[in-house]
């Protein structure tokens, strides 16, 4: 029963943000598109977290699907629709190469490597002029549906549907089991049979496919990009801050934190520009000092404590 | 033909020598004994079986295939299952989770099927409140759930490291019984590393000593504690 209600209010949400065009101006349906590009990113980010991996190198296949699919384009004369194809299969093939050498290494220093692979990427795309433009970046011949905003944002959408639904199957699906086990114990999930590389290499490439995919629908509804836009730091940070806020380790809680500080930082941009950052720095301190499960997990400890009252009051 | 075989095998770390050219033999359906004082290298000697350490030197065969250097995730998968001396549960993941693990990867269930393989495991071990997480179990339900654990894998061998330790008499009575039934109907060669010598003597047919890494003995229990190598290395050499 409890399954099939939230299954449907998914359904309901999911039918709420395909329709969210028909009331909404060109300028919302940006900020839109900008939360959904950050929510897919802050899901994906979880996704390997869940394995105890903290990856800070989101930027970093960010960057290179946007680069792989702009590149694809103008180099190759793909279609903008194969391009992303293209530099999703590209980043998932990088990724399966690297992950031989950084899915060796644990806790700092998995994270340092993938925060470097941000910069590595970054110095290439700056330095390669005559193949990647150099510091002044690309333009595209044409942007994605003539840069018609409803459309923009449905592409953007169908960018977030695919990372959400690759997040409830790492749920639901005997991922869900191995990547659990190996962020607790690695020993004790190696004596249970579970092949420890090899779950965190499908986890490392599934969510770096999904932010090459979520950068090249970015380069594509833009029309153009450079190094320090395709590799900013932000698009490690903020998904990270997002993640944190709402709750790691589930799907809901890093969507939650997107739309929170998604949301907010719009606001806060108007009012105090690049307030923004700062606030999501106290964020991230506040959230660590005080709530380190997130808002999902506290939500979710409050409900499972008032469950446990209510079963105790029935058996006293 | 033996289940599990080691010939020579050592382990040393830098220097320490923590098993040295240890060779032994494990029958199926036999409930063996591994003791000796602290230090004498029988967690490292399971480690080294079960793939967690890779050994120095010498050699590991189950039935008859050579597994020195296998990694640990495939050794389960094969049959060779143990227990941990310090218990490694599984956090984040229910009781009935954990069990099903090795259901999962060692066997290839589906998720479904694991389940309910799991919740026969623990039906047969007496451990119910699958649902709860693993901070809510007393001491006794962890070594039941370590042992449900193993069990998933559906070993041929099995190893269990001081899984009465922590347990009171009328437990560790209760974990005789379950440890020789699980041997008898299963038909599984199980090594059991303990320090109460009552278990020992209850429930082993065999023993070996170690000492420093070394084999110094082997036999039935009885012949064993009586062998004066045996009681200068658990009492001292003589003044």
């Amino acid at each position: 029963m409890k399954l099939k209600a939230s299954w449907l209010a998914a359904a309901l949400l999911a039918v709420a943000a395909i329709i969210l065009p028909a009331f909404l101006g060109a300028y919302p349906l940006n900020v839109a598109r900008s939360i959904m590009t950050y929510m897919a990113l802050a899901v994906s980010w979880d996704m390997l977290l869940r394995s105890g991996q903290i990856s800070f190198g989101i930027a970093g296949l960010f960057g290179l699907g946007s680069y792989a699919s702009a590149l694809a384009v103008l180099r190759a004369g793909m279609s903008p629709a194969a391009s992303i194809v293209f530099a999703v299969l590209f980043a998932g093939l990088v990724a399966f190469g690297l992950g031989f050498a950084i899915l060796r290494l644990r806790a700092m220093y998995f994270s340092i490597t993938t925060l470097a692979l941000m910069e590595i990427f970054r110095i290439i795309m700056h330095n390669l002029h005559d193949f990647s433009g150099g510091p002044e970046g690309v333009v595209l011949p044409a942007i994605l549906f003539n840069g018609e905003a409803k459309a923009l944002y449905w592409i953007c959408l169908a960018g977030l549907f695919v990372t959400i639904a690759a997040s409830v199957y790492f749920e639901k699906s005997k991922l869900h089991l191995a990547l659990t086990a190996i962020r607790n114990d690695e020993i004790s999930a190696r004596t249970s049979g579970v092949n420890i590389f090899k779950y965190l290499l499908i986890a490392f490439v599934a969510t770096s496919m999904l932010q090459g995919l979520m950068g090249a629908i970015q380069v594509q509804s833009y029309g153009f990009t450079m190094p320090d836009t395709a590799f900013d730091a932000n698009f490690t940070l903020l998904p990270l801050a997002m993640a944190l806020l709402g709750g790691i380790h589930s799907t809901i809680g890093p969507m939650a934190g997107a739309v929170l500080l998604g949301v907010a930082a719009e606001w806060l941009k108007l009012k105090i520009p690049y307030g923004h950052l700062v606030v999501y720095g106290l964020i991230i301190i506040l959230v660590i000092l005080f709530m380190p499960k997130g808002l999902y997990g506290l939500a979710k400890d409050k409900f499972k404590k008032s469950h446990d009252n209510r079963v105790k009051g029935k058996l006293s | 033909m033996s289940k599990l075989v080691t010939r020579e095998l050592s382990k040393a770390f830098s220097g320490l020598v923590a098993v040295n050219k240890l060779s032994f033999s494990m029958e199926e359906g036999e409930i063996l004994g591994i003791i000796g004082p602290n230090g004498a290298g029988k967690t490292t000697f399971i480690h080294l079986v079960s793939g967690i350490l890779m050994p120095t030197s010498g050699q590991i065969e189950f039935k008859g295939k050579d597994i020195t250097f296998s990694p640990a995730h495939e050794r389960s998968r094969l049959g060779i299952a143990r227990t941990y001396q310090l218990i490694h549960p599984l956090e984040n993941l229910t009781v009935l989770e954990n069990v099903m693990i090795g259901s999962v990867f060692s066997r290839g269930k589906n998720l479904k099927e694991a389940r309910s393989a799991a919740e026969a495991i623990c039906a047969e071990l007496e451990l119910d409140g699958l649902g709860r997480d693993t901070s809510q179990l007393t001491i006794l339900e962890i070594k039941k759930m370590e042992i449900a654990r193993a069990l998933a894998n559906e070993p041929e061998v099995l190893f269990l490291d001081e899984v009465m330790a922590g347990l009171n008499s009328d437990e560790t009575r209760q974990m005789i019984g379950m440890v020789q039934r699980i041997a008898k109907e299963k038909r599984m060669a199980v090594g059991v590393v303990e320090h109460v010598m009552g278990v020992i003597r209850e429930l082993t047919q065999r023993v070996i000593v170690l000492d420093s890494g070394e084999l110094i003995a082997e036999g039935p229990y009885e012949e064993v504690s009586k062998n004066p190598r045996v009681m200068e290395a658990y009492l001292g050499g003589a003044a």
